[in-house]
């Protein structure tokens, strides 16, 4: 079992939540969700596998250090440039909704610049580190939080609040006509292998082959719980109402003996560790990327750090949950999009090199 | 050597090394034959130079039979250059101008070689002695309890003016060579004038030289170093300093207390477990008691908001000013209770944490919960094995508590997540300082 792999892949079903998936999945529960899901659990795994597979024919290497020889530069660094945007963007909007989610639920008071700040401190101090480090830091980051997720699903699924008969009746709808983007927000519960691009570098030896298995039971198990615990919750037609499904599920839960009474303080402690981590992840890989496209110089390392930071605190201006959840959706067809493109390049890419 | 030759050596000699009250140039006398003796007599062993030299000197009659005599006791070395020989006296070696040669005599005098009882790092079982002051008995220490032919030692002098012999160990098998040669490359590059003693090594690490975590583990105890040169780590001895410093060193061994070793599995294993949590409580229990007191009181329960705040009703002034106050007494009467003699120490922990915490509370200056919470806070730091560590660890809360006092319960998460970032980036001669598990990736 290659853990490092796993840790990349589980850090991204995780802040699903944070990302919208959940709620843009309920939006169409009723027009095409649950068949969306069902065929996005397939794209996405064959994509994963094909994806590893490729990559894990140059051992210890990222994209910089595969594409280091290549004549036409010009294309790698337009590449590059792309998928270190769709990096970025991932990052900023977890970080931006997750901040979001802060100052709703924890701060109400605190201004939005504020609560970035710290966010932004943290993670460009985590983005500067070496690849290797960034990794040690996600391991240590899961162990301290992942035994309080298990908790709180554990709590979720035993709770008698849970009412499995609108989770049926969502199931209903299994034959409509599967929806696009259901089927590109499904699909990034697989996502976390593009990860690879860069932590590639610190996989040794080949991924085995229940690494995999691992990897489509944990996505299906993610995938149920992050689309109908929030329905059995709130009600097939209820759960629409909210901007973060998961947020207010959590809040339905209550711990009856435990000093911290309300379930979702955990659940947000628990995701400031992750989201600080996602951010970071790729982030780094972000910024791994353009670093690629020139030669190593400090200063343009600091610049490119600056102008994540200075994008962030702009778009904080810009938007307001409502455009962000909105944008989000488009990102998220776009992001699919590029994924099958970038992966079947890439693939049809490596198989042509003789290694 | 031609006599014109010796002559010349030793007027220079004599005229290098000013006429101190602890000088000593003696000539002996008899029938046959002539010597002379040129040494320092505070940091010599007359003892040693009566038994192995005069009574000889007087013993032998023919001039060559002591000769012989001399070339063959292992005190015994022979001129190379000066300036050597000048360091040798100041040392504590005695210059002998015997016939036509000058020849180099070992009498440094080894003092402070008695072994020292460990006081820092205590255990309840198991080996119960530290080292001892000089470097030749450290030596012995660590040869008695590692027998091994692969332990190399090297020699090496650290500082300008001092000059300190530092001795380096390891285990040819188990040490990585990389590991080693940065370890070499970082000794003599190292800027220090007076060097007495490893610790002053842990700030040179950084090129600032203002380090806040220590990377290297200066310990007391022999048995410690004796289990970590056979886990490949170097080992220094400086001398005269009853401390070894290990290298490279990361944070499992500054969690680790050689107690673990001689405890049962499950013993150890608890005791980790709960210095970890030590560690964690007293990082972040103020910083957590602010945020929960002066952001977000309804993450507790309604019960235990209510009872906290209740207990906060006197105080007039925000908590993070209240945590202050009282962290800065805690930290007032650690030092003193270092400083005090032994005698009064415990008079001053009574007077400081009865009377001080009880007044305080019942005057209405701080809460009855910020009582328990700060001697929560600096039991809690104790349980930390090293104490070079548990000292960072101390000014490590400040942080966490400055980044609860802007932010809340969020400043108290990722605080401490910054901190833990920056325990990873450390690195302790190429290895990681903190990693989940303590093993290098390729292991995979």
């Amino acid at each position: 079992m290659n853990r490092y792999y796993l840790y990349l892949i589980l850090l991204n079903m995780l802040i699903n939540v944070i990302m919208f998936v959940p709620k843009i999945l309920i939006e169409y529960r009723y027009n095409g969700a649950v068949m969306g899901t069902l065929i996005a659990i397939p794209i996405g795994f064959s994509l994963n596998v094909l994806f590893t597979k490729a990559i894990t024919k140059f051992p210890e290497k990222g994209f910089p250090e595969i594409f280091a020889r290549s004549r036409k530069r010009w294309i790698i660094n337009l590449l590059f440039g792309i998928i270190s945007f769709a990096a970025f963007t991932a990052g900023l909007i977890s970080l931006l909704g997750f901040v979001d989610i802060l100052r709703r639920f924890v701060n109400p008071e605190m201004s939005f610049m504020y609560l970035l700040s710290v966010f932004l401190a943290g993670i460009l101090l985590i983005t500067k580190l070496s690849t290797e480090r960034v990794m040690y830091l996600l391991e240590i980051v899961l162990f301290l939080n992942t035994p309080l997720i298990l908790f709180i699903i554990f709590k979720a699924f035993t709770s008698d609040y849970l009412v499995w008969d609108s989770i049926l009746e969502v199931g209903t709808h299994l034959f409509t006509k599967p929806s696009l983007k259901a089927i590109a927000a499904a699909s990034y519960i697989f996502a976390g292998y593009t990860n690879l691009i860069i932590f590639n570098r610190i996989i040794k030896g080949k991924i085995k082959g229940w690494n995999f298995i691992m990897v489509f039971f944990l996505g299906l198990f993610n995938l149920f719980t992050t689309f109908f615990i929030p329905i059995g919750f709130h009600g097939s037609d209820g759960a629409q109402e909210y901007l973060y499904p998961w947020i207010s599920t959590s809040d339905s839960l209550r711990l009856v003996y435990s000093p911290i009474e309300r379930v979702i303080f955990l659940f947000l402690i628990f995701y400031m560790g992750i989201t600080l981590m996602s951010v970071s992840v790729h982030w780094h890989l972000s910024y791994e990327l353009i670093k690629g496209t020139y030669k190593e110089s400090k200063k343009k390392d600091w610049a490119v750090l600056a102008v994540f930071a200075c994008i962030s605190v702009a778009c904080a201006l810009f938007f307001h949950t409502l455009l962000l959840n909105k944008i989000t959706v488009h990102w998220m067809l776009s992001r699919f999009g590029l994924e099958i493109i970038v992966v079947g390049l890439f693939y049809i890419w490596a198989r042509r090199q003789k290694t | 050597m031609p006599t014109i030759a010796v002559e010349q050596i030793k007027e220079r000699l004599k005229g290098k090394i000013p006429k101190a009250a602890d000088v000593v140039f003696k000539e002996l006398h008899t029938k046959e034959k002539y010597l002379e003796v040129f040494y320092i007599k505070s940091i010599s062993d007359e003892a040693v130079l009566h038994d192995k030299l005069y009574k000889p000197f007087f013993e032998q009659q023919h001039p060559d039979e002591f000769k012989n005599y001399l070339e063959s006791i292992p005190q015994i070395k022979s001129y190379e250059t000066e300036e050597k020989t000048i360091n040798e006296i100041l040392n504590g070696v005695a210059i002998l101008f015997y016939q036509d040669s000058v020849l180099l005599f070992d009498s440094k005098v080894d003092r402070n070689n008695s072994v020292l009882d460990t006081t820092v790092e205590t255990t309840i079982q198991g080996p119960q002695s530290g080292f001892s002051e000089s470097l030749p008995t450290n030596l012995g220490l660590i040869r008695k309890r590692y027998p091994e032919a692969f332990l190399n030692v090297e020699l090496t002098t650290v500082g300008k003016i001092s000059k300190t012999e530092v001795m380096i160990l390891h285990d040819t098998r188990y040490a990585d060579p990389k590991t080693l040669n940065k370890i070499k490359d970082f000794l003599s590059n190292v800027n220090i004038q007076m060097f007495q003693t490893g610790e002053q090594l842990l700030d040179a690490i950084k090129k600032s030289n203002r380090a806040l975590f220590p990377v290297m583990l200066v310990t007391e105890r022999p048995d410690r170093v004796a289990v970590n040169l056979a886990t490949g780590k170097v080992i220094l001895l400086v001398a005269g300093s009853p401390f070894a410093v290990i290298l490279p060193t990361v944070m499992k061994d500054f969690m680790a207390s050689m107690a673990d070793i001689y405890q049962t599995y499950w013993v150890g294993r608890f005791l980790l477990l709960l210095r970890y949590i030590g560690f964690i409580i007293s990082v972040c229990l103020p910083g957590l008691y602010v945020a929960t007191t002066s952001y977000n009181p309804e993450i507790y329960r309604v019960q235990l908001a209510l009872s906290i705040a209740g207990s906060r009703n006197a105080v007039p002034y925000p908590s993070f000013i209240e945590v202050l106050l009282m962290l800065f007494m805690m930290e007032m009467l650690t030092e003193a209770s270092i400083r005090l003699p032994k005698a009064i120490g415990p008079t001053a922990t009574t007077v400081g944490g009865l009377i001080l915490g009880q007044a305080a509370t019942e005057a209405g200056l701080v809460s009855n919960i910020m009582i328990i919470i700060v001697s929560a806070v600096a039991i809690s730091n104790f349980v930390v094995p090293i104490n070079a560590f548990s000292f960072s660890v101390r000014i490590v809360k400040y942080f966490i508590l400055a980044s609860a006092t802007f932010f809340g319960i969020v400043g108290v998460v990722i605080g401490f997540f910054i901190f833990i970032a920056y325990l990873v980036k450390l690195d302790s001669f190429g290895e990681p300082f903190l990693t989940l598990v303590q093993s290098k990736p390729h292991k995979e």
